[in-house]
């Protein structure tokens, strides 16, 4: 089973959602609870978190922090602000939105009528 | 809500960069080593566990970028990157960056100089407020006229002025304004030494009108227009009071005395505003209503006949100049009929007169008139150079192009984008074009002011250089023109270059050219060279012209004896003299300087020779029908006795006047040529008579070869001379005296003498001239002489650069051939061989040049005739010599090369690609 690359727009919500849940968090850890969540089914790469990171960051959606993590090792840890709750709040919003339009599309049920 | 805040942090992000790119890989690395340590936990040994991390890192260097396009300006580094590169590039090659500057830095100055001296002279409004509504009454070139007669439409007299002033509903206002003369003035007090500033007479109005404040004091105002004589005050402009005072702040009262009238300073104008002259810069402005005080001998403001004054006018809320001009017109011919005398209204209707009436934005300006033409010409000649600049430059950098096809090569192959590639060859075009109109804006700064010393002879002209928006803006914009013409064309070629035929061998094949296009014999540079010798040719042959015309008017038989003449002119107004005083003081001089050694001849005249005054009058022949009131007008001139003998004349019938006819009651006269030939044409003039009225008649006692006494490029006009003492009908009082006379030697040599013997006569006799003719004459064809000079500058400056184009480009062809001229040595083709074919090569080109070149040269030529003295628009030898000179630098250009390429030993060439 070939493991999808994730793409840019979507791991910007995915992101914020580790950090929602998971709290601070450094790069590799947040790249290790996407492979996690996603069941092993997505890979990142540092070509595409890193930069990720740095847009999130430079949209002031989260804050970084250069921290020591559990065994002794410095690492940059990510945080989300309140702007990126905000944030990740809307795009959620948004995602099912999308979803639930395209679901209308492909599902093999006719769409409501019109009353 | 972010966008800005990206924007924001992308820009202060370009500042530690480093640090964060450190940053960065610290951030990985860190990375990778909690991954090491998590496969260490599960058991993996640390060294494979490292392998593992690093193997999934994947795209470190796609991060490194992708970090680099989201921070920072990625455009702007690029930009930085590529100047900096172009800037070593550029300093690799130091020749070629300095002849390429200097070439784009003489075209860009020379057109931005003439650019700029044309906004000044001919295109600037007059600093006041709303120029656009001015209308100007009166020849503007007119600045110093005096005019005594009938009523002009270039000059306005004092009276009519009035009148328009008082009739007019078009306008919200009408000013005069006249007479721009140095005034002979004390400073302080009557005994101070004796100064002379720049004065000008204008009405009450003047400086409202045009909506000049006072920087200090007052402007002219009511009080001015309360009488002759009322108001002896005086307003001085900024630059004086700064040369003159200082800027002391008490000027204000000080008392400037002309003629024992105490004129009181009341004002100051502000620095911009210098009079409404473009050219002269005036000192001081005095109430037109003071004019009979300070000149008593020369009353005018009464008088109907003097015609001085210039008139500015401002048109009235919600009317339009047109409407002004329309009304003004006929305005103007209504008041003159209603108050001329005798035939004087009758005339000027009949004559349909033109009034001089137009838009008063760009104020007066005799020197407007004088060099307005010259100066377009002008900037033809500097666009045709920087033409030529532009093609050669063009030529260098593809010829550079070439040579760094290579480099070009290498760097596609490695993966440069084709696009960043020609940004980065364009980038080097703008430097040069930059460092180009920077060199170039100083030199236009030198060049300009340069130019007006020559055209002046050193005396200062103010005219405002200051470089102003317009034209920095033309530099900018010719120096971008430039850049694309000869930065775009070598920036496409070389990017469109064959990879493999670049890269293993450039010039193998023997037809190669340009790069990548096999067959083609790089056309353009041998195009762009045949368009530079055109455009020389078209330089050439209208220098020569203009030099041929030139020297036509300079050696031009004159009709006197221009070498030995000096001209000395003395005010006879301002010690009051006329009358038998006048002829008593005209003798006493005379034969004081006849007394001279060095002098072989003095005679006397009123309007001299090229002294810069004239008188007309009309008369009437029995048995000449007039077909035009001009037809019965003539020129003329009272003189003294022996007056062709004084100036070198030419007696072609008849006698000269003598001595004796000075007392007689009879009237005599002398004819020029061409008036014996207009209105006695198969008849003998000498005898007969011209009638200035009814009752007097003048009998022709000679005839005289035609002279040029007032320009040397106007054809002769008729010319009749009468006695000095004689007055009447028809012939006015004198108003001015000048000697002539005739020196054995130089006429400079006898000047002091000369001045000595005024002197003696009368001490206080103020001389306002004393020149030899030649310099008087050399004086008036100052355009000319301009002209021709800068023309000539102009063709040599063509001439070497499409020479120096021409050596380019041969040796780039040559150089592109080595292997086939050492193929054809080996051959048995001899040094002698080679040359000729290599000359023969070049000259076709040139020959080619000069066949686009000369019709082109003769139609633009059409635009100089107004400037041609006896030269045809067709004249064999102007177009013999630019084509020889044409041919003969091609051939020493293109002789190096030649020999050049004679000299390869076919061993080498057969070994080089």
């Amino acid at each position: 089973m070939t493991k999808l690359d994730v793409q840019q727009g979507t791991l910007a919500l995915m992101i914020l959602k580790t950090l929602d849940s998971m709290g601070p968090l450094h790069g590799y850890g947040v790249a290790r609870r996407i492979e996690e969540t996603s069941r092993g089914k997505l890979t990142v790469r540092y070509g595409t978190l890193y930069p990720s990171l740095l847009k999130l960051e430079m949209e002031g959606f989260v804050r970084s922090k250069w921290g020591v993590s559990d065994n002794n090792r410095r690492a940059k840890y990510y945080a989300l602000t309140a702007a990126g709750k905000k944030q990740l709040a809307r795009e959620q919003h948004e995602w099912r939105e999308t979803n639930l339009i395209l679901s209308w599309f492909l599902s093999p049920e006719p769409a409501p009528e019109a009353t | 809500m972010s966008a800005p805040r990206v924007w924001f942090l992308r820009l202060t992000s370009i500042f530690g960069r480093t640090r964060r790119e450190r940053e960065l890989t610290a951030e990985m690395e860190s990375h990778a080593q909690l991954e090491a340590d998590e496969l260490v936990r599960r058991g993996v040994s640390p060294a494979e566990a490292r392998r593992m991390a690093l193997a999934h890192s994947g795209g470190v260097t796609a991060a490194h970028d992708a970090f680099r396009d989201q921070s920072g300006l990625p455009w702007l580094e690029q930009l930085v990157q590529d100047i900096r590169y172009g800037v070593r590039t550029l300093r690799r090659s130091p020749g070629f960056t300095l002849v390429i500057v200097v070439m784009l830095a003489l075209g860009i100055g020379a057109n931005t100089a003439i650019f700029s001296l044309i906004d000044a002279v001919v295109v600037r409004s007059l600093p006041v407020p709303h120029p656009e509504q001015l209308i100007e009454i009166g020849d503007p070139a007119r600045v110093s006229s005096f005019s005594s007669g009938s009523p002009r439409t270039d000059l306005v007299s004092y009276p009519l002025y009035l009148d328009l002033r008082t009739h007019t509903r078009t306008l919200a206002g009408l000013a005069a304004s006249g007479r721009s003369d140095r005034i002979d003035a004390h400073i302080g007090a009557a005994d101070a030494p004796l100064e002379h500033p720049r004065g000008r007479f204008v009405s009450d109005n003047y400086f409202t009108l045009l909506g000049v404040p006072a920087l200090r004091g007052r402007v002219f105002g009511d009080a001015e227009n309360q009488g002759a004589g009322a108001s002896p005050v005086a307003v001085i402009s900024y630059g004086y009071w700064t040369r003159r005072f200082h800027n002391d702040p008490a000027v204000l009262g000080t008392s400037i005395v002309v003629d024992d009238n105490a004129l009181t300073v009341v004002g100051i104008t502000p620095p911009s505003f210098t009079g409404e002259i473009v050219g002269v810069s005036n000192d001081i402005w005095i109430p037109l209503t003071m004019q009979p005080a300070l000149q008593p001998h020369t009353p005018t403001l009464t008088s109907r006949s003097a015609s001085w004054l210039l008139l500015l006018g401002r048109v009235a809320p919600g009317r339009t100049l047109s409407e002004a001009t329309a009304e003004l017109g006929p305005l103007y011919t209504q008041l003159v009929v209603a108050s001329a005398s005798g035939r004087d209204g009758a005339e000027f209707v009949a004559a349909h007169h033109t009034m001089y009436i137009g838009e008063g934005a760009r104020g007066f300006s005799r020197v407007r008139a004088t060099f307005e033409t010259p100066l377009f010409t002008l900037l033809i000649g500097v666009g045709l150079l920087l033409v030529i600049i532009c093609a050669n430059v063009a030529n260098l950098l593809l010829a550079r192009a070439v040579v760094r096809g290579r480099e070009i090569a290498v760097r596609l192959a490695l993966g440069a984008n084709r696009g960043r590639l020609v940004r980065q060859l364009l980038t080097e075009s703008v430097l040069l074009a930059l460092t180009g109109s920077a060199t170039g804006m100083l030199f236009a700064w030198w060049a300009s002011r340069a130019l007006i010393a020559q055209a002046f002879n050193g005396a200062s002209v103010p005219l405002d250089l200051s470089i102003d928006v317009r034209v920095m803006a033309f530099t900018l914009g010719v120096s971008f023109i430039a850049v694309v013409i000869f930065g775009l064309v070598p920036a496409l070629r070389a990017s469109r270059v064959e990879l493999a035929t670049t890269i293993r061998a450039s010039a193998s094949s023997a037809s190669s050219g340009a790069i990548g296009h096999r067959g083609r014999k790089a056309p353009l540079g041998k195009l762009l060279i045949a368009a530079q010798v055109a455009l020389s040719v078209v330089m050439l042959v209208g220098a020569g012209m203009l030099v041929r015309s030139l020297r036509n008017v300079q050696a031009a038989d004159v009709g006197l004896d221009r070498d030995h003449l000096l001209i000395t002119d003395v005010d006879i107004n301002a010690r009051g003299y006329s009358g038998d005083r006048l002829q008593q003081l005209a003798h006493a001089v005379r034969d004081r300087i006849a007394a001279i050694p060095g002098v072989s001849a003095v005679t006397y005249s009123e309007n001299g020779i090229f002294s810069g005054t004239d008188s007309g009058t009309n008369f009437e022949i029995p048995g000449f029908v007039a077909r035009s009131p001009g037809d019965t007008n003539t020129y003329y001139d009272v003189v003294g006795a022996n007056y062709v003998h004084g100036i070198g004349g030419h007696l072609l019938d008849g006698r000269d006047f003598a001595a004796s006819d000075e007392g007689r009651a009879g009237r005599l006269a002398l004819v020029n040529e061409t008036f014996a030939a207009t209105y006695f044409k198969n008849q003998r003039a000498v005898g007969k008579y011209i009638h200035l009225d009814d009752t007097t008649l003048v009998e022709i006692i000679g005839v005289v070869a035609d002279t040029r006494d007032h320009s040397l490029t106007r054809k002769a006009d008729v010319r009749v001379y009468f006695s000095y003492g004689q007055t009447g009908p028809g012939v006015d009082a004198p108003g001015s005296l000048r000697f002539l006379v005739r020196s054995k030697g130089e006429p400079a040599s006898v000047a002091a003498q000369v001045r000595a013997a005024v002197v003696a006569v009368d001490p206080l006799l103020p001389i306002d001239g004393n020149t030899p003719l030649a310099l008087l004459m050399e004086a008036s064809i100052l355009q000319q002489r301009l002209m021709a000079k800068l023309s000539t500058a102009f063709g040599v400056l063509a001439l070497l650069l499409a020479s120096v184009g021409l050596y380019g480009v041969m040796t780039y062809a040559i150089s592109r051939r080595t292997r086939e001229i050492g193929l054809r040595v080996a051959l048995g083709a001899r040094q002698g061989d080679v040359v000729r074919s290599v000359l023969f090569e070049s000259l076709r080109l040139v020959a080619a040049g000069m066949l686009i070149g000369l019709p082109l040269a003769l139609a633009a030529v059409r635009l100089l005739t107004s400037q041609l003295n006896g030269v045809e628009t067709i004249d064999p030898p102007s177009i013999a010599a630019a084509l020889g000179v044409l041919a003969a630098s091609g051939v020493i250009a293109s002789l190096l090369p030649a020999l050049r390429a004679s000299r390869v030993s076919p061993i080498v060439a057969l070994q080089t690609d």
